[in-house]
């Protein structure tokens, strides 16, 4: 963590989650324990007054963003903050060690989705910023409810690349499983782990045949349908090439209906991590070659009405890429 | 970033991602420009990516040409062009024949 990286980008991480869900708990003990390394960590607070700088003071270097939810009102102070970051670093030689982690935490009211939209959206933070990776935060006491009220609360974990469950010790485990199969059943590519003040506890493995309950359909969400997973299975030899071809298409004409595409492909420089959240996709990543590609080829679909064999069809027939049956 | 054209404006549009050297962009690009022209034919537009300068050549049968930077400017343009967006997912593709 304490090397420039290669392409001399920093690397940002969105800390999202629902109003007390347990961010800034989480956030100061990986702050203390230093598991991000030397960080700047951004605070933003949909209210006036921050209290939430106060906790945090071990990062080596803080701005507080209070007095609007930086995935709407407050976005121009979010983009200048960031500016201002790059800035600064500007200004050091690149041969010595510089600012390489920022953590940006967001207001509970915030849609991380939002965000990551407006940054990768900026000419100058694409140059300069790396979203690296969404981590929501849930609260394992009140997730559930919340889930089963609130939209936001749904945009904000189908947005998430990692889901850490907080106050797990709070709860029993049969409430906790039905949560968890809920979270897998809105964002089932992301991995969750729990947490208690921040500390990691372990989590034993959901079984697969765990149901979730269903959840109620919300009157802010329109009446197109609910927003469901599909899986995609492609075939090793997939072109690259025609498949982003294909899912740019498809991102051009329903990206307001697909919340997030992720998945890993197989192109010729190695293994590709791809994915999406809404109209922005992420700058893909190479990852390091793995014994075990198991989940390579299987790309999952967070939308709303995406059937898999429409998308098989379409993405044989349109751009003439090979699916097999799954 | 260059003052006066601005290319490029961001460091690579992801769907050029997954290639690594120069020889291998340069195919990418060939090879994606003729999937590219295969899926716009239909619709009465071209694509030509002569690997020279940035961006990806796009003309209507009538003649009518615009340069765009990248993929999804050739979705926007196309729908632009058209007056409705291509869609993947248009029955076109889905009804079984």
């Amino acid at each position: 963590m304490t090397t420039n990286f290669a392409d001399g980008r920093m690397r940002l991480t969105v800390l999202g989650g629902y109003l007390g869900s347990g961010k800034t708990t989480w956030l100061r003990h990986q702050l203390h324990v230093g598991s991000f390394g030397p960080v700047h960590v951004i605070v933003n607070e949909a209210a006036e007054t921050g209290v939430d700088d106060v906790l945090l003071a071990s990062a080596a270097g803080l701005t507080l963003l209070a007095g609007g939810c930086s995935c709407c009102t407050g976005r121009q102070d979010l983009i200048a903050a960031l500016r201002g970051l790059c800035d600064q670093r500007s200004r050091v030689a690149s041969d010595v060690e510089r600012l390489q982690r920022i953590v940006l935490e967001t207001s509970g009211l915030a849609d991380p989705g939002a965000i990551v939209a407006a940054i990768q959206g900026d000419p100058v933070l694409v140059n300069h910023i790396v979203i690296e990776q969404t981590i929501v935060v849930v609260d394992a006491l009140h997730g559930l409810a919340q889930l089963q009220t609130e939209p936001l609360g749904r945009r904000q974990i189908g947005a998430a690349d990692r889901l850490i469950l907080s106050k797990t010790d709070a709860v029993d485990a049969a409430s906790l499983m039905m949560l968890r199969a809920t979270l897998r059943a809105l964002n089932p590519s992301a991995p969750q782990s729990a947490a208690v003040l921040g500390a990691a506890q372990p989590l034993p493995d959901l079984p697969l045949t765990t149901q979730a309950p269903p959840l109620p359909a919300l009157s802010d969400e329109d009446t197109r349908g609910a927003i469901f997973p599909t899986r995609l299975k492609i075939d090793e030899s997939i072109d690259w090439s025609a498949f982003a071809l294909w899912l740019s298409a498809l991102l051009h004409a329903r990206g307001d209906d697909l919340v997030r595409v992720k998945g890993v492909l197989p192109t010729p420089a190695g293994r590709l991590l791809l994915q999406t959240v809404r109209k922005v996709v992420q700058s893909p990543e190479i990852l390091p070659a793995q014994d075990n590609p198991s989940e390579d080829g299987t790309i999952v679909f967070i939308g709303r009405g995406f059937r898999p064999e429409d998308l098989q069809k379409s993405l044989r027939r349109f751009a003439g890429v090979a699916t097999s049956d799954r | 970033m260059c003052n006066a054209c601005g290319n490029p404006a961001v460091p690579g549009h992801w769907t050029e991602a997954g290639a690594d050297t120069p020889s291998d962009r340069l195919r990418a690009r060939f090879h994606r420009a003729g999937l590219l022209d295969k899926v716009l034919r239909p619709y009465g537009l071209t694509a030509h990516d002569g690997g020279v300068v940035p961006g990806i050549q796009l003309s209507t049968l009538s003649g009518n040409q615009s340069i765009v930077p990248d993929l999804s400017a050739v979705w926007a343009e196309a729908e632009r062009l058209l007056g409705s967006p291509i869609d993947p997912l248009d029955p076109l593709f889905l009804n079984d024949d």
